[in-house]
């Protein structure tokens, strides 16, 4: 399987999705909550459905109808509210989170100006003097659109590979 | 003071805790200690009716779902009559684990070790070799999946290992008339919006039943970030008020909270509401009424939570239910699994609306739910720790408090929702199980 060159991406605008990921998990690994929700379009649909263990021949895997996040910008801005209140115990004090993202491909979509930016994410939480940290790999689907010279995350999609999540809450973004 | 003997004193600890519930007190260390968690094992799950799977998870014929009774693994599927069976999930001839995933659809289970097929009812149908390796010594019938009785409540499936437990509706004495609040409302009765969100947390399953079993005292403080910014329609003036309802020498219980403001059936559309002052009686209708917030927790460890949310501050929002099973997979860990419940013949908007408020407050990256595990996880690291050994935490609100007499509801129940009579009920059933001081 290898892109034909008429669907293939331009490389500068390979580079250049790929360092608008890394500079949104920045953002949240930097704890600039604010300036991430800058990163996310007013339309945007963020999800993480619930995996399920299945067999090889099952229909899905990954539910149809549950989600650990099914957000809108409205409801993201919600949570990033309730972080800054003195009394959002689940990150007082705040989960250390280190964001990787590897493996970005980036693929042309349907529409003009909007990119499907497929990515490896693997993050690394540790919570106050806990030495066992919570660590999270999944796979994203992240849809990026061009905005003025600069980009926005119009939909991310994320699929956890655990099924039964080896952490107590998921307080984080990802 | 309870003191804690180790080891060969535990009988006696064990007494001495069942007294101390009856005066107000319970043992930090009941919270993570390896010989209860033991004797939990050994005393109260294979004893109780456990809860296994909602009906509407395994909706068609072949359907099934693997779950938990204490440590054993067990298929609950819906055979090709539609009746439903629950098998351990082992099989019979070494062993091995039959069905490796958690839901599907077959009709028949086939070992990946030496072949052995049984139907999906548990029947044991095929052994490979049979007359050249069996040589006519091997009856069938003898070999089938080992069977768990079960029983039902309005779409919910338990499962009892043992046989002397008297029935569902017995073992549950009342308490139906809360849990139709959940599970009656509208003609279908309710049914799972999709498969459990599912994780693990270093906390012990007890600190969630007892939670849920109507610590209204806790939510102002806990979730005080909804309260600060109107996402949750309560205030800290009125929070108190409201029910704590008990069935006595059962262990459940229900908190039911209530907002002098808030509008009967607030947050239901307007057909549901018709349909629910048609199903419920009309003590029930009465009950429903009054009730903001109701939390309640089937003994031993399945609990429902039906709660407003709301993202425009002020406003009634949507209600929606949680139902949730504490699995304990060791002393002060577990393994939770979370449903959302929707109204079966409820609009699709109003499914997904009340879905959507489940995922921002209680599912597992909910805003309610995140700041409950944090809370819960260092309630359980203190357990643990040496000086924890001989202390007690109180348990006196509404010690010697009168039946409400104007209640419509069932059982002992008190005033205000702010109470922790639902408690000594629970532990005190618990403490009769690990004595081992139960009526078969």
């Amino acid at each position: 399987m290898t892109s034909t060159q008429e669907s293939r991406v331009d490389r500068e605008t390979v580079l250049d999705i790929t360092e608008f990921l890394y500079r949104e998990a920045l953002a949240l690994d930097e704890r600039r909550f604010r300036d991430w929700l800058d990163f996310l379009a007013e339309d945007i649909r963020y999800e993480v459905p619930v995996r399920v263990t299945r067999e090889g021949l099952a229909d899905w895997e990954l539910a149809p109808t549950s989600r650990i996040f099914d957000d809108t910008k409205g409801t993201l801005e919600v949570r990033v509210r309730r972080l800054e209140t003195d009394f959002a115990w689940a990150e007082q004090p705040p989960s250390r989170t280190r964001h990787f993202v590897t493996n970005v491909v980036v693929d042309r979509t349907e529409t003009d100006g909007e990119y499907l930016a497929s990515s490896n994410v693997f993050i690394y939480r540790s919570r106050g003097d806990d030495p066992n940290p919570s660590l999270y790999s999944l796979f994203r689907k992240d849809t990026i659109r061009r905005k003025g010279d600069g980009w926005e995350l119009a939909r991310r999609w994320a699929a956890l590979d655990q099924a039964l999540i080896n952490a107590h809450n998921m307080s984080i973004f990802i | 003071m309870t003191t804690w003997a180790v080891d060969s004193g535990i009988e006696s600890s064990l007494r001495e805790i069942r007294e101390g519930i009856k005066e107000g007190r319970f043992p930090a260390r009941a919270f993570n200690d390896q010989q209860i968690f033991d004797l939990e094992q050994q005393r109260l799950f294979p004893r109780t009716w456990c809860f296994l799977a909602h009906e509407s998870e395994i909706p068609s014929p072949g359907d099934y779902v693997t779950r938990y009774i204490g440590n054993n693994n067990i298929i609950v599927a819906r055979d090709e009559q539609g009746q439903i069976h629950a098998n351990l999930n082992m099989c019979r001839h070494r062993g091995n684990v039959m069905c490796k995933s958690e839901m599907g659809n077959a009709s028949h289970f086939r070992c990946s070790y030496h072949g052995w097929t049984y139907k999906n009812s548990g029947e044991l149908i095929g052994v490979p070799y049979m007359k050249e390796g069996y040589e006519g010594r091997l009856k069938r019938k003898d070999w089938g999946l080992v069977n768990v009785r079960i029983d039902t409540y309005a779409g919910l499936v338990f499962g009892c290992l043992d046989p002397r437990t008297p029935s569902l509706e017995e073992y549950l004495g009342g308490f139906q008339f809360y849990l139709d609040l959940y599970l009656k409302q509208g003609e279908a009765g309710s049914e799972v919006h999709g498969p459990p969100d599912h994780w693990v947390a270093d906390t012990d399953w007890k600190i969630c039943a007892e939670n849920f079993a109507g610590d209204g005292y806790h939510t102002p403080v806990a979730h005080q970030f909804g309260f600060n910014l109107g996402y949750f329609p309560s205030s800290g003036s009125t929070h108190s008020q409201g029910w704590a309802a008990s069935i006595p020498g059962r262990g459940h219980g229900i908190g039911l909270g209530h907002s002098p403001n808030f509008p009967p059936f607030g947050g239901f559309p307007e057909e549901l509401t018709a349909e629910m002052k048609r199903t419920l009686s009309p003590a029930q209708i009465e009950v429903f009424s009054k009730v903001r917030t109701a939390v309640g927790t089937v003994f031993p460890n399945l609990s429902f939570l039906m709660q407003p949310f709301s993202l425009v501050p002020g406003e009634t929002g949507v209600r929606f239910v949680t139902m949730r099973l504490y699995h304990p997979v060791g002393p002060g860990r577990m393994e939770m699994y979370s449903w959302c419940l929707v109204p079966r013949g409820a609009s699709q908007e109003y499914k997904d609306e009340a879905y959507k408020a489940y995922t921002l407050a209680f599912g597992q990256a909910g805003t309610f739910e995140q700041d409950d595990f944090e809370n819960w996880t260092k309630v359980t690291r203190s357990a643990k720790s040496t000086m924890v050994k001989n202390i007690d935490f109180p348990y006196i609100m509404g010690m010697g408090s009168e039946r409400d007499p104007d209640f419509p509801g069932p059982g002992h129940v008190v005033r205000p929702y702010v109470n922790d009579t639902n408690f000594r009920n629970l532990w005190g059933r618990w403490a009769d199980y690990l004595v081992g001081d139960v009526e078969p």
